[in-house]
């Protein structure tokens, strides 16, 4: 199996994480109740949104573009996708790197699909570099 | 690894490689096929479930140890408790949109009293300021006024939108008619504190799990309920009520109003004025 295909994998498992934590934090899923829990506990922080959406949003939003990206680059070989991929699952981990800090430290709790979620992200991230490594070998 | 093979094949080898290769694209839309409907099945059913999480467990019908704060006739033959945190934004949505319809139609008529205990969360950094500026309108008899508008307005004054909540409060004091004065020395003082953690106390006795969580008669209920859900709990616990022999509900009234002592009076002045 070609990375940009585990990548789509990965990215699309990802996709559904966060439409979740998502559904989660907008309330149409369970009854938007606050509970004593830990994964409410880092839902409801203030690090739970950036920029005005929900910090699951944005997840939502890269992982969809991260799977897009991932099937155009299955029909051409172009560096440039390679790249696109490359920065953002980057990016990714790095976001993903520092909420993980954020509940180790700060907010002093996890929450488990947040850390599926950092998995996922630490995985395409390796994948993506393997994959750069590769388009940019010389023929 | 793949590539040296494309390169070195030649002839029935490279027919080889291009096989394994589409097998292996086969491969990959069966799971990504896969995964997307596994995906959209545990997403549906969870959005389904939540809907219908909602378990009553039956409780014992023993009187508070706390006093809450009373809306209505404390001797109504069913009893309503409400559990919430002020912050916590399903207790919003159920104050704004729900609550008003079972006030005009179960409090007011006198099917049933009604009771709000703090259960404030440690998620939540502007809440417990939030319980004692309603803790300090009881004071003056207004704790319902400010319950209403700490809930009504809970976006402005949030720990997502500010660090300094009492700036919101004491607006709020002054639109319902507190002697401001008295109200920020008592808040600032926190002289309530206590009678927010016996409520939240009582709470946790009763294991409330999330706010906000109701006990019905006999029943506890977790989550915000419709209209429909509570006039349906409290329809049955009347009819519990009624085919008991009368002493021990009018007990169980008169126990949960002795349990209720100075605070009890003022507040239902306050729930008649509404």
């Amino acid at each position: 199996m070609k990375p940009r295909m585990l990548i789509a994998l990965l990215a699309l498992v990802g996709a559904f994480v966060a439409l979740y934590l998502t559904l989660y934090k907008v309330g149409v899923i369970g009854e938007l109740s606050c509970t004593v829990g830990s994964c409410e506990t880092v839902n409801t922080s203030r690090w739970a949104t950036f920029l005005g959406l929900p910090v699951a949003a944005w997840g939502l939003g890269s992982y969809v573009v991260l799977l897009a990206l991932a099937l155009v680059g299955m029909q051409t070989s172009s560096r440039l996708v390679a790249w696109a991929i490359t920065v953002l699952a980057t990016w990714n981990f790095l976001f993903s790197a520092w909420l993980t800090y954020l509940e180790r430290y700060v907010i002093h709790a996890y929450c488990m699909w947040c850390l599926i979620s950092a998995t996922l992200v630490t995985l395409i991230f390796i994948t993506a570099v393997v994959d750069l490594k590769r388009t940019l070998r010389p023929a | 690894m793949g590539k040296n093979r494309v390169e070195h094949g030649r002839g029935r080898r490279a027919n080889v490689v291009r096989q394994q290769r589409a097998d292996s694209t086969r491969v990959f839309y069966i799971a990504l096929g896969v995964i997307a409907i596994i995906g959209i099945a545990l997403v549906a059913r969870t959005a389904r479930h939540g809907a219908r999480a909602r378990q009553a467990i039956d409780v014992q019908a023993t009187p508070a140890q706390a006093e809450g704060y009373l809306l209505g006739n404390p001797n109504a033959p069913v009893q309503i408790m409400e559990f919430a945190d002020f912050e916590c934004p399903a207790c919003g949505q159920f104050a704004t949109i729900t609550e008003p319809d079972v006030r005009q139609r179960i409090v007011n008529t006198g099917l049933a009293s009604y009771r709000f205990f703090d259960f404030p969360l440690s998620q939540h950094r502007n809440t417990m300021p939030a319980s004692n500026a309603a803790a300090c309108a009881a004071d003056q008899g207004k704790f319902w006024q400010m319950h209403d508008k700490l809930f009504y307005g809970q976006p402005e004054w949030n720990g997502e939108a500010t660090d300094d909540p009492m700036k919101v409060f004491s607006r709020y004091a002054k639109e319902i008619g507190l002697d401001v004065g008295t109200w920020t020395t008592c808040v600032e003082e926190q002289r309530h504190l206590p009678r927010i953690l016996g409520n939240r106390a009582e709470g946790m006795r009763r294991k409330v799990q999330s706010t906000p969580t109701f006990v019905i008669g006999t029943k506890q209920i977790d989550g915000a309920l419709s209209y429909d859900e509570i006039k349906a709990y409290v329809d049955s616990a009347a009819k519990q009520a009624a085919s008991r022999p009368a002493a021990p509900a009018a007990g169980a009234g008169s126990t949960a109003s002795s349990a209720a002592p100075a605070a009890a009076p003022a507040d239902t002045g306050a729930a008649a004025k509404r």
